[in-house]
């Protein structure tokens, strides 16, 4: 505990069990870090990743050995492939005991072995401070991830006292993450930019883990090149400016997968070209030459073939790449660009989205779930922290709500874990309790970690959260109605649906059920206006509604879906 | 594909060699032979000692020789993939070494 303290953390979220004992005593015994008690493991891993997402701190979980491990093992995951820095304690069967199926024993390093950027067994107790100081180092640096550290029960037994000092630093002498660029690489940067008379800007999380927003914004006002954001990318560009296309990929606008398509030049800066943004990679964006910034040398040409590689912080690589191209002024007109502009400005009048929806308050049809996410917008002023869940409604927040910052977008991209978002949302809120902290789920996905309900009670989290209830699963129902004949297989419940109204009353919260169109305004305002309360609002919206554009299946980026009958 | 060699030189840690045979397992590519020894002869290794600025001592360095049957592109990831393990210092190709993400244009083990 004193470790985590002189380490800076404030907060842990976690559940207690029998080979965490010790260190829940020790968390008895001091005042310095709060500990959120959860209702399951897979929450306090969830929630500690919100809480990073959303500051840009890493995330904490203390979590018992055996099943509370394992139980911690989806939110690890989740972590591991949206790169949040966490680190997980997980306590272990004592050291005589390893190996022996002594009681509540998982191998934890051997099973979290794939799903973590690191971790540490402690095999002697002096080790702690120097291994919770490398497992935040790691955690933290390069590209950011879930560390786990596994401690024995006896290694943290009152009675094994050692000379404690925490260490300055973390030095480890074979793992060295690139921070500065080297200015070669950026000069060829800087050489394809010059050149470019097409060209977009593709930003991916990795540009928010390095709080690249400035350097963002500083280096295009000089290149005024379009942008386009990934699903973890939202935010790291103001949705508000002119340039800005919407996200790209799978559900991506129309625009920002005409730009990706047609370029002649891709910028991609902290993004990994997953498989949800090129559809089939031999197709994607033919004339297009890659500059890739990025911290990790296994992102760069893993998928698409990159023509000039900047390894480096990309905070520090944009600022480079600016300063570089301030002395080439002479040389570069982004007049140059404006046919490009214009083309962009054709496609997004041609097939952009319609964010004007909520306007229409008529019940002649079934509340739009587009349309709630808008609702939602407008009332929290674009300025909300928004988790989400998987699915549908995730496609649809991340679509109609324009984030013009970065960490207000907190959802589970790469691994897409149905049950990320409200205790996601707990985290957030936990970091910034007077800010609006909105979680836009579906009543598939809130059903799985709904039990975290009662830590929002306890705790006082007045989160909004926002069903979007269609009684169905509905991304995989999109998917049987395209691809499958129609054939619904088990994406319905067939009546079984709680009253979830009920249900947040019996954890003592609020619950608001809104069924006709014309009451989704008054509805969710007054939601909002509850400024001390946890309301849960069901929102019955039209099943049948699917999520456009998307992606035709092993097509370019131009192929896309535009509705159900409407193909490009 | 044919059957290439790959040296590696790593810290002796429990589980530093699973998450090398993990990552070949983990993305399909099967390890022909294998061959791990505690290294004790460190001369080869002055130039790494001095790029890392770091003295090795007796029984802190594995080295590992692994060959496998892998393309040329997939050679290439798999040299990044296993660079990025925090506890390998040094992997190497015929042609290339990666010191902990440094690029060298020479096969430094």
């Amino acid at each position: 505990m004193q470790a985590l303290h002189d380490e800076g953390v404030e907060l842990i979220f976690g559940y207690p069990g029998g080979a965490a004992l010790h260190i829940y005593d020790a968390i008895f015994r001091q005042d310095k870090i709060d500990h959120i008690l959860v209702r399951h493991e897979q929450g306090a891993t969830h929630a500690a990743d919100g809480y990073s997402r959303a500051t840009g701190k890493p995330g904490v979980v203390l979590v018992t050995s055996g099943p509370g491990a394992t139980n911690a093992i989806t939110g690890i995951a989740t972590a591991f492939m949206d790169s949040i820095p966490m680190v997980v304690i997980s306590g272990q069967v004592a050291s005589h005991l390893i190996g022996t199926d002594a009681f509540q024993e998982t191998d934890m390093i051997g099973v979290s072995r794939p799903i973590v950027k690191h971790s540490y067994t402690v095999f002697n107790a002096e080790e702690i401070p120097k291994i919770i100081k490398e497992a935040f180092y790691v955690a933290t640096s390069g590209r950011p991830g879930p560390v786990v550290i596994d401690i024995p029960k006896d290694m943290t037994a009152p009675d094994n006292l050692f000379d404690y000092s925490y260490p300055e630093e973390a030095r480890i002498r074979s793992y060295n993450p690139p921070i500065e660029p080297e200015q070669n690489q950026i000069d060829r940067a800087v050489e394809a930019i010059l050149i470019s008379k097409k060209p977009v800007i593709y930003a991916g999380g990795g540009a928010i883990a390095s709080n690249a927003e400035k350097e963002l914004l500083e280096l295009n006002e000089i290149i005024d090149a379009p942008v386009t954001n990934t699903l973890m990318g939202l935010g790291i560009y103001p949705a508000s400016h002119d340039r800005f296309l919407g996200m790209l990929g799978m559900h991506g606008t129309y625009q920002a997968n005409m730009a990706m398509h047609n370029a002649d030049l891709i910028i991609a800066i902290g993004a990994r070209f997953d498989d949800r943004i090129t559809n089939k990679p031999s197709k994607f964006a033919p004339n297009a030459k890659v500059v890739h910034l990025d911290v990790d040398h296994s992102s760069v040409s893993k998928i698409i073939e990159a023509n000039v590689a900047v390894f480096g912080q990309v905070k520090n690589s944009l600022k480079l790449i600016k300063e570089t191209l301030e002395k080439k002024l002479d040389s570069y007109d982004p007049f140059v660009l404006q046919p490009w502009h214009d083309q962009i400005k054709e496609w997004k009048s041609l097939h952009g989205l319609n964010y004007e929806l909520y306007k229409d308050e008529s019940d002649d049809h079934p509340i739009l779930p587009q349309a709630v996410v808008q609702h939602v917008h407008e009332i929290t002023n674009g300025e909300a922290y928004v988790t989400s869940d998987v699915g549908q409604h995730q496609m649809f927040a991340a679509q109609y709500y324009h984030f013009d910052k970065p960490r207000r977008w907190i959802n589970s991209g790469g691994l897409g874990t149905m049950g990320f978002g409200l205790p996601a949302a707990m985290g957030v809120k936990l970091a910034f309790p007077k800010d609006e902290v909105v979680c836009i789920t579906g009543e598939g996905s809130i059903q799985m970690c709904i039990q975290e309900l009662s830590t929002c009670l306890q705790y006082n989290l007045p989160i909004k959260i926002i069903n979007i209830n269609n009684e169905a699963l509905g991304m995989v129902k999109q998917w049987q109605d395209m691809n499958y004949g129609g054939r619904h297989s088990e994406s319905t419940y067939q009546n079984s649906l709680p009253d979830f109204i009920k249900l947040a009353e019996s954890y003592g919260h609020v619950g608001i059920k809104i069924t006709k169109n014309s009451d989704l305004s008054e509805s969710l305002k007054k939601a909002f206006a509850m400024k001390d309360k946890l309301v849960f609002v069901d929102i019955y919206v039209d099943p049948s509604e699917h999520v456009y554009p998307m992606q035709v299946a092993n097509g370019s980026l131009e192929n896309m879906w535009l509705s159900k009958d409407e193909q490009t | 594909m044919i059957k290439r060699k790959l040296i590696l030189i790593m810290e002796n840690k429990p589980g530093a060699l699973v998450r090398v045979v993990g990552l070949f397992h983990q993305r399909g590519y099967n390890i022909e032979t294998l061959h791990v020894d505690s290294v004790k002869d460190f001369s080869t290794y002055k130039d790494i000692e001095k790029k890392l600025e770091t003295k090795f001592e007796d029984n802190q360095i594995s080295r590992l020789t692994i060959e496998t049957m892998v393309s040329d592109d997939l050679m290439r990831q798999i040299l990044r993939q296993l660079n990025k393990l925090i506890d390998v210092i040094a992997v190497s190709n015929e042609e290339t070494t990666y010191l902990k993400g440094v690029l060298l244009d020479e096969n430094l083990l």
